[in-house]
Formats: C-alpha cells, structure tokens, sequence
C-alpha cells in the first residue's frame, strides 16, 4: 500500500488535474463492467497500461506485478465459471472422472475469457488512478463533487495516521523482536497483544495532541483545506471525452455483432 | 534597543502574572506562581528539565489551557477565553509542536498549511497567495506537494514551523525546534528561527542546548516544578554556577573555554565574558 502510495506521487501525470483523471478511470470502468464487451476491454486494458507505464512513468516490471495480485483471483473464479463437472460431457473440452465428466463447453470458455478481461480492464483502470493520483488530490476531487465533510475529514485522518500508526507499530515490533519477543509463536502472540494495547494508548495520547495543535491554529470543529489546483486541460478532456466515446461504440458493436 | 531589559515604556508582548494550573489527576501542578514579562521583538530561550512546565507554559499562552489561577495578557490585554477572545490570541502566537506527527494532520503539506489561514477567515485566493508566499520564503516550495508521511523529520519540522508562519504570528513559540533532528536540519531551523526574530517576531524557544540558548537568546528563564528558578540575560545565568548545578544545566563550552584560558592567563579577566564563540576567539 505504501508504495503505490509513493508510486503516485512521483508519477509522471501527477500535475495532470485529478479531476479529468478520476472522471477518465471511472467512465473507463464503469463502460467496461456495463458493456462486457471483450473488444473494449482490450482496447481499456491497453490504454491503461500505456498510460501507467509510459505517461506515468511506472516500470513494467512493477505494473506486471501488481496485476499479478488480482490475476490470481480471477483465474481462480473464471475457473469456476469455465469448468462444469457434469455426466454429459461439453463440446470443449472433457476429463473423464469415474462416471463424471470435467467439462466445459465452447460459450463457457467464451463467457469466462470475456468476464477476465472484464475485471482485468476495470481493475487496470482503478490500478491508473491509484498509482497516476494521491489520496490527497482524490480527497481534492471530492470535496468538488460536494461529498459530506464528515467523510472526507474522517478519510483525511484516517489516510493520515495510518501512516503515523504504522511507522509506530514497526518501532513496536522491532523493539519486541530485539528482545526475542518473537521466539515462539507463544510469546509472539503475547507480543502481538502487547503491541496492540501500546499503540491503542499511544493512538488516544496522540489524539489528544492532535486536538491541542489543531485547536492552536483555530480549529472550530470543521477542518476546512485547501487542495493543490490542477487546471483542467481542455485538450485532454477532448481526448477522454473521444476516447471514452469510442469504447461506447465498440460495446455496442461488440453487443449487436 | 533590542533585548528583554529595557526602559520604563517598554512593551510587553506576553505577560504571566501569578498563574498556576494543574493538570487534571495530578497533584502537583505543572505551572506554580508563575510570573514572567517577555519583551515584544525579544529571543527567549526556556530552559529546565522535562516536566518542569514548558510546555504547559507554553499551551497557556495560547489559551488552549486556561490558567486556574492568574492571568496570562498578550500585547497588553488580558486572554478573553471567548470564542473571538481566543481567535484573536491563536491569530498572534502560534504555536510550533514538538512531534511535527501530532501538529501535521493532513495529507499534504500544502494543504495543511492552508489549514490555519482559513480558520483565520481568509478567502480561498488569500489563502492560497499566503501558503505559496511561506513556502517561499522558508524554501519549502519544492516539498508542497509531497503527502506528510513522506517527509524526513527535519522536512516535518519545517513544514510546522511553515504551518503556523502561515498564520502571520507577532510572537512564535517553538517546542523544542531541534529535538531529533541532524545536525543539517537543526541549523536550518535555526537560521529560519533567526530570520523570525530578524523580522521581529517575538520568540520563544523550549531547549536543551545551552550553547544555542547561550548564544541566540536575549532572555534565559530557567524553569523547575513549575516555578521559574532565575531568569536574565544569558551571562547572568549561565556564569551562575550554582544554579546550573541545581537546575541539571551545563555551563556553555564557551564559557568554560574562557575560564580555562582565563586560568592559564591567555586572556585578561577584566573584560566581561564572550557572547559567542567568534567572540572568544577574537579575544585569544
């Protein structure tokens, strides 16, 4: 999580306004989960990966990676909708099991090839705006659409502090580990709980804290920010606005072929 | 004339008159009859051990807590504890926390810097003007945009100092500026420190450093159990050994090097002692 977090904000379409690129991943994806067309799911997928790895500057070793993670999920579920276990066998493919058949039929592997792609194009298109725009300026985008304050203050603390609470856990955890407090899986659970209670106090004390800093600098029970602005482009709003365009026509050539 | 001792018409910028608080639960307060008249454009340094009561000091002068006895006055007037009473102090002292993770909330520094200046009701384009005016001029531009939690912890100090800067205080209160920094970062924040003061912002130092304090301060106050225990210009305190000793403070190398060259006849005696190693040096 920390590094796509770092990933963002060095990316190479950092300066790009985040508004264009969260309506661009959004329209993307919500095009390619609505239409299940496999030609514009390519099409997204490959336009994502440009995109993170030449734009974003991202290295391709490390964008193959991070697909990794969900490709095992959906070759696990694709899986399931692609072999049947039947008496009859399918006109694919059958792997005779005793008087059962391991099957799978011509319009299954179709339908589970098209579902993968699918959720690989929406997740590459989630997976650009995680590693192309930062919490922060998502929490800037946001605050533009009128989102309740109370969420974005409560995103805002918690994106904040996850950080604090994890660099302390990790000082927790090597004291404990200097001193054998991992020797066994024993002691390592007496440990762990040890470290839970310590950083559950540290967390109240810093609260505490927090409140005092804040209320030094005015603080009146709204915390009111100011965002970093990105001017819109109107030339990269043509070209998603085109491009998002073409992906409709595609679906639905792909739905009427 | 600069400096905390000056004449009858001089203006106090914070004054303590008789306060004492004492934290809920404990019994011994954290401020005792604490009395203390800070001169406006003045460098103080606020010496003494931990839990002598800096800091509460410090969070008193900013109204977050409220004196349970005594009265604090900032520019004269005595801290109304109102809503608006309590703007009008936070907007002129401002305070720079010890751990930069307790005061840095959010997400960028950017943004957290534009924190204070709308609490202070500026309009978004002033805000805006005020963040990148700051950022320049204490030369954290390049690091606006950086998330907080990916700052060193000298970046972070400076990204608080910029946080309350922002604010345009008359008198800055620092916590310990230096307290786990590198050597670089500590004379960073130094240098910005003295561009503060250059400009005539009131300011008062929580430190542990006494050459530092020895060196930059014009007023010295050394605290323990609540109660200041002497306060003067720095030769005034640290050439007074006893109460070093009793306050756990060590004499600054300066000093020490003057009486050893004193002792070995090197230089003459007569004159009053260096206020800075430079100065000693020009002496040999």
């Amino acid at each position: 999580m920390i590094s796509i977090d770092q990933l963002a904000y060095r990316s190479g379409l950092r300066k790009v306004s985040a508004v264009e690129k969260t309506a661009y991943a959004l329209m993307t994806l919500v095009i390619c989960v609505a239409g299940r067309s496999l030609e514009a799911a390519l099409m997204a997928f490959a336009a994502n990966g440009f995109l993170v790895i030449r734009k974003g500057k991202v290295s391709l070793l490390r964008y193959g990676k991070m697909l990794l993670m969900p490709l095992v999920f959906l070759i696990l579920g694709t899986g399931a909708v692609i072999v049947n276990i039947s008496e009859i066998p399918l006109d694919a493919f059958a792997i005779r099991l005793g008087g059962w058949y391991l099957t799978g039929s011509r319009a299954g592997i179709w339908k589970g090839l098209e579902l993968g792609t699918v959720a690989m194009s929406a997740v590459s298109s989630m997976y650009f705006l995680a590693v192309s725009t930062p919490v922060t300026d998502v929490l800037g985008v946001l605050r533009k659409i009128r989102v309740p304050s109370l969420f974005l203050e409560l995103m805002l603390l918690i994106y904040r502090f996850i950080f604090v609470l994890l660099g302390t856990a990790e000082g927790i955890m090597t004291a404990q580990k200097c001193r054998m407090g991992n020797r066994d899986l024993r002691t390592g659970i007496r440990s762990f709980g040890m470290m839970g209670s310590a950083l559950f106090i540290r967390s109240v004390k810093r609260a505490g804290a927090l409140y005092d800093s804040m209320e030094a600098r005015c603080y009146d029970g709204e915390i009111r920010v100011l965002s970093r602005e990105r001017p819109v482009r109107k030339k990269e709003v043509l070209m998603i606005g085109a491009w998002e365009i073409l992906l409709v026509f595609v679906t639905l050539w792909s739905i009427m072929r | 004339m600069k400096g905390y001792e000056m004449d009858q018409r001089q203006e106090w910028v914070v004054e303590a008159e008789d306060v004492c608080y004492t934290y809920e639960g404990n019994e011994t307060p954290a401020l005792n009859h604490f009395s203390l008249r800070i001169a406006r454009g003045s460098r103080v340094a606020v010496m003494g051990g931990n839990g002598s009561g800096k800091s509460t000091f410090f969070l008193c002068l900013n109204g977050i807590r409220r004196p349970d006895r005594g009265r604090i006055l900032i520019d004269g007037k005595p801290v109304s504890y109102t809503r608006k009473g309590l703007l009008d102090v936070r907007r002129k002292t401002g305070i720079v926390f010890q751990d930069p993770d307790d005061q840095l909330f959010s997400a960028s520094v950017y943004e957290d810097m534009s924190f204070g200046v709308l609490n202070l009701g500026m309009d978004e384009a002033q805000a805006r003007r005020a963040v990148e005016h700051t950022a320049e001029e204490i030369g954290l531009t390049a690091l606006l945009d950086r998330p907080v939690h990916a700052l060193s912890g000298g970046q972070k100090k400076l990204a608080a100092i910029a946080d309350i800067l922002v604010m345009g205080p008359e008198i800055m209160i620092l916590d310990e500026p230096a307290a786990s920094l590198d050597q670089m970062h500590t004379d960073l924040v130094r240098k910005v420190i003295a561009e503060l003061s250059d400009k005539g912002i009131t300011i008062l130092t929580a430190t542990h450093d006494m050459d530092y304090a020895y060196e930059w301060a014009d007023m010295i106050v050394v605290m323990k159990d609540g109660e200041i225990m002497r306060k003067g210009t720095p030769k005034e305190v640290c050439t007074d050994r006893r109460l070093l000793e009793q306050a756990h403070l060590k004499p600054p190398v300066v000093l020490e090097m003057y009486e050893i060259l004193k002792q070995k006849g090197v230089i003459s005696g007569a004159e009053e002692p260096p206020g800075s190693m430079a100065e000693l040096m020009e002496r040999i």
